[in-house]
């Protein structure tokens, strides 16, 4: 195995998008309920509002932030010559990445810590 | 790693791996003297004279410019032959050498390059130059010269190749090696076929297959820029029809006289 900065951010890159793809298939079966009226809704919906699920939502939340950055982080390295600097580029994705994600997921955490 | 004056022990960790004897490759140690200029193939050599006549690897030139001892040190590519031991040594007085990554294993530190080479002549790395070749030469200007970002110092070690994580999801990936000599013939003003070679890497497996992982950077030994090459000729291959009919231009003007830069004008004692 090869490893690197670019490896990492490659596998969280790949495992991330993966995870996005398996959270749409979740997120349309919840809403899909509505179509068979409000309380079918209600009661899909209540299946997914336990404290796992929240941990579930900062970690969804995490990978949509890192898929995002990391995706801006390519854009700028496919139309300007920054490969001279790969390394910094990948830290500071990585530090925007956390930030955002602490910034999201606290409110997450707290709203479920008050259920 | 013991030390007395200039000269220290130090534990070389060797990866073995012997196919009609082995099951699968395993480590083995030895102890090398190490002095201020040993270099990791200087490691290897005195192993294999001195302990273990048995130790397979490849190696040519010792300049770091046949690009045979390209090998694994602590988990990254580079020459063995250039490359001093002590700059891979740990704080215990160890390196680890393996064989390229990612490659069959013919025995210890010698891979099988076969598909390396397929993907290489699979880009036509030879020049392609126009039906009318003129008399005298080709006149390139400094700047086009100065494009080819030393594409032309590649001395086909296969390091990038085998750091390359999408040359080992998919063996059908032409690799940054290839892509780099197809940069440097695309880019070459006296290359008359760059629209055929845009439309060869502009496929499943050519340049868009790239993950940007940077790992050949890393990797190369004469410290080029494959990822900056293939980036170029993604861009390339989007408009390729445009950028042949400007190469058919400019090769009109290729037996004339180029223009000279400033600053770069040949002494008047070796003139023409």
């Amino acid at each position: 195995m090869y490893t690197s900065t670019g490896f990492i951010s490659f596998l969280f890159r790949r495992i991330s998008g993966v995870a996005l793809v398996l959270y749409l298939f979740t997120h349309m079966w919840v809403i899909g309920s509505v179509n068979a009226g409000p309380e079918a809704f209600d009661a899909r919906l209540a299946l997914v509002q336990t404290p796992f699920f929240k941990v579930l939502e900062i970690a969804l939340l995490a990978a949509v932030v890192y898929h995002a950055v990391d995706g801006i982080r390519l854009l700028v390295v496919h139309h300007f010559d920054v490969t001279e600097y790969r390394k910094s580029l990948f830290y500071a994705m990585f530090a925007v990445f956390v930030l955002l994600t602490i910034a999201g997921g606290l409110p997450i955490l707290l709203f479920a810590l008050e259920g | 790693m013991t030390q007395n004056g200039t000269t220290r022990t130090a534990t070389i960790r060797v990866q073995r791996f012997n196919p009609d004897v082995d099951a699968k490759p395993t480590l083995r140690e030895y102890q090398v003297q190490v002095s201020p200029d040993t270099t990791v193939l200087d490691a290897l050599e005195t192993i294999k004279a001195t302990q273990d006549g048995s130790l397979t690897y490849r190696r040519s030139c010792r300049h770091a410019i046949c690009g045979s001892c390209a090998m694994n040190v602590n988990g990254k590519n580079t020459l063995v032959c250039n490359k001093p031991l002590r700059e891979v040594l740990d704080r215990k007085g160890r390196a680890t050498i393996r064989p390229l990554p990612y490659l069959p294993i013919i025995k210890d530190l010698v891979v099988d390059r076969s598909q390396f080479w397929e993907q290489y002549l699979r880009v036509k790395p030879w020049l392609i130059p126009p039906a009318d070749v003129p008399e005298a030469e080709f006149r390139m200007t400094p700047a086009e010269v100065a494009a080819l970002r030393d594409a032309e110092k590649c001395i086909m070690c296969g390091a990038c190749y085998s750091s390359c994580q999408v040359v080992a999801l998919r063996q059908a990936y032409v690799g940054p090696h290839a892509l780099l000599k197809m940069y440097l013939r695309v880019l070459d003003p006296r290359d008359s076929a760059p629209e055929e070679r845009l439309v060869e890497i502009g496929g499943d497996d050519g340049v868009y297959r790239c993950h940007t992982i940077f790992n050949c950077i890393d990797a190369c030994p004469k410290e080029l820029n494959p990822t900056a090459a293939i980036e170029t000729l993604r861009k390339l291959a989007q408009k390729r029809a445009a950028f042949a009919r400007e190469r058919a231009e400019r090769q009109q003007t290729l037996a004339m006289p180029a223009p000279v830069a400033p600053g770069a004008e040949m002494p008047a004692d070796i003139e023409g």
